[in-house]
C-alpha cells in the first residue's frame, strides 16, 4: 500500500470516527433538498422508470442513470460550502 | 493504522485539495445512492406515482384569473346585496344587517326591546293588567339578565343608608358633648360663685 492511499484511508477513518462525515452528509442532504436538486432528480427518475417499465426497474438501473446527472446538478454554492468545511477539517486533523 | 503516519509534511496543498474533492464526490455519491434507494422503494411499494395526476383533472382545478371572479371561478361578492325577509316582522333587510336586526326583532341579546314592545302592547289594552304585572315581576327576578345590576343597586342603596346613620351618630355625639360641656361650665360657675 502506497503512502498516499494509506494517508487517504487514515483521513477517512478520522472523518467517520469524529462524526464529521455524518454531519457533512446531513448538511449536504439539507442543502440539496433546499435548492431543488432532489426534485430535479426525482423527475429524472420518473422518466427512467417510465422508460424501463414499473416492474423491471432495479436499483442498479437507477444508480447508473441518476448518479452522473446528480453529480452534475449539485450547485456550485453548495459545493463550495462543503469544500470549505472539509478543508477546515483537514487543516485541523491532518497535522495530528 | 496509526494517525502518526499522516503528517502535514507529506501533504502539499494540491494533494490536500484533491483529497477534499474526493471526499466531496464521495458525499455526493452517497446522497445519490440514498435517493436511488428511496425512489426504488417508493416504486416497489407503489407510492411513487401517487402525486401524479392526469392532465384532465388538473384542468378542473386550475386557478381562475378573471376580473370579478375568485380563484375558484365564483363571483366573490354575489351575497353582498342580497336581501333577507325577517320571519318576525316580514320586512326585507340587507343580508349584512340581518343578524343585528334579528337580534333586536326577536328580543335576544343585550339591547332587547322585547320588554318595551310588550309594555307598549299591554299599555294599549289595560284590561289585562295583572298579566303585565306578573311579567314585570318575572323580568325583575330574571337572574340571567338583571342579577349584577340589581345587586349593585341594592348595594348602593344600603351604602347610602349606612352613611346617613353614621352622620346622625356624629351629630348626636356632638350635641351630647356640647351639653356635657355646658353642664360642667355651670357647675364650675356655681363653685366659684
Amino acid at each position: 500500500m502506497s503512502k498516499d492511499s494509506q494517508m487517504r484511508a487514515a483521513i477517512n477513518q478520522k472523518l467517520i470516527e469524529m462524526g464529521e462525515r455524518e454531519r457533512l452528509k446531513e448538511l449536504l442532504r439539507a442543502k440539496l433538498v433546499e435548492c431543488g436538486w432532489k426534485d430535479q432528480l426525482k423527475a429524472h427518475c420518473k422518466d427512467v422508470i417510465r422508460e424501463k417499465g414499473l416492474e423491471h426497474v432495479t436499483v442498479e438501473d437507477l444508480v447508473t442513470e441518476v448518479t452522473p446527472k446528480g453529480r452534475a446538478l449539485v450547485p456550485d454554492s453548495v459545493k463550495k460550502e462543503l469544500l470549505q468545511r472539509i478543508r477546515a477539517f483537514l487543516a485541523q486533523h491532518a497535522t495530528l | 493504522m496509526k494517525m502518526e503516519e499522516v503528517s502535514m509534511s507529506s501533504l502539499d496543498n494540491s494533494k490536500l485539495e484533491a483529497l477534499a474533492q474526493d471526499i466531496l464526490s464521495d458525499l455526493v455519491e452517497d446522497a445519490c445512492l440514498g435517493l436511488c434507494f428511496e425512489v426504488h422503494r417508493a416504486v416497489k411499494q407503489g407510492y411513487f406515482f401517487l402525486d401524479d395526476t392526469d392532465q384532465e383533472s388538473m384542468r378542473d382545478f386550475e386557478i381562475v384569473d378573471q376580473p370579478g371572479l375568485d380563484v375558484f371561478g365564483q363571483v366573490y361578492n354575489q351575497w353582498k346585496n342580497k336581501e333577507c325577509v325577517c320571519p318576525n316582522c316580514s320586512r326585507s333587510i340587507a343580508a349584512s344587517r340581518f343578524a343585528p336586526h334579528l337580534e333586536k326583532c326577536l328580543g335576544m341579546g343585550r339591547n332587547s326591546s322585547r320588554i318595551a314592545n310588550r309594555r307598549i302592547v299591554t299599555g294599549n289594552n289595560n284590561n289585562n293588567k295583572s298579566e303585565s304585572d306578573q311579567e314585570d315581576n318575572d323580568d325583575v327576578n330574571d337572574n340571567d339578565w338583571s342579577y349584577g345590576a340589581e345587586k349593585k343597586a341594592k348595594k348602593r342603596k344600603s351604602d347610602k343608608v349606612h352613611l346617613y346613620i353614621t352622620i346622625c351618630d356624629c351629630f348626636s355625639l356632638y350635641y351630647q358633648s356640647v351639653l356635657v360641656y355646658i353642664c360642667f361650665y355651670k357647675i364650675y360657675f356655681f363653685i366659684v360663685c
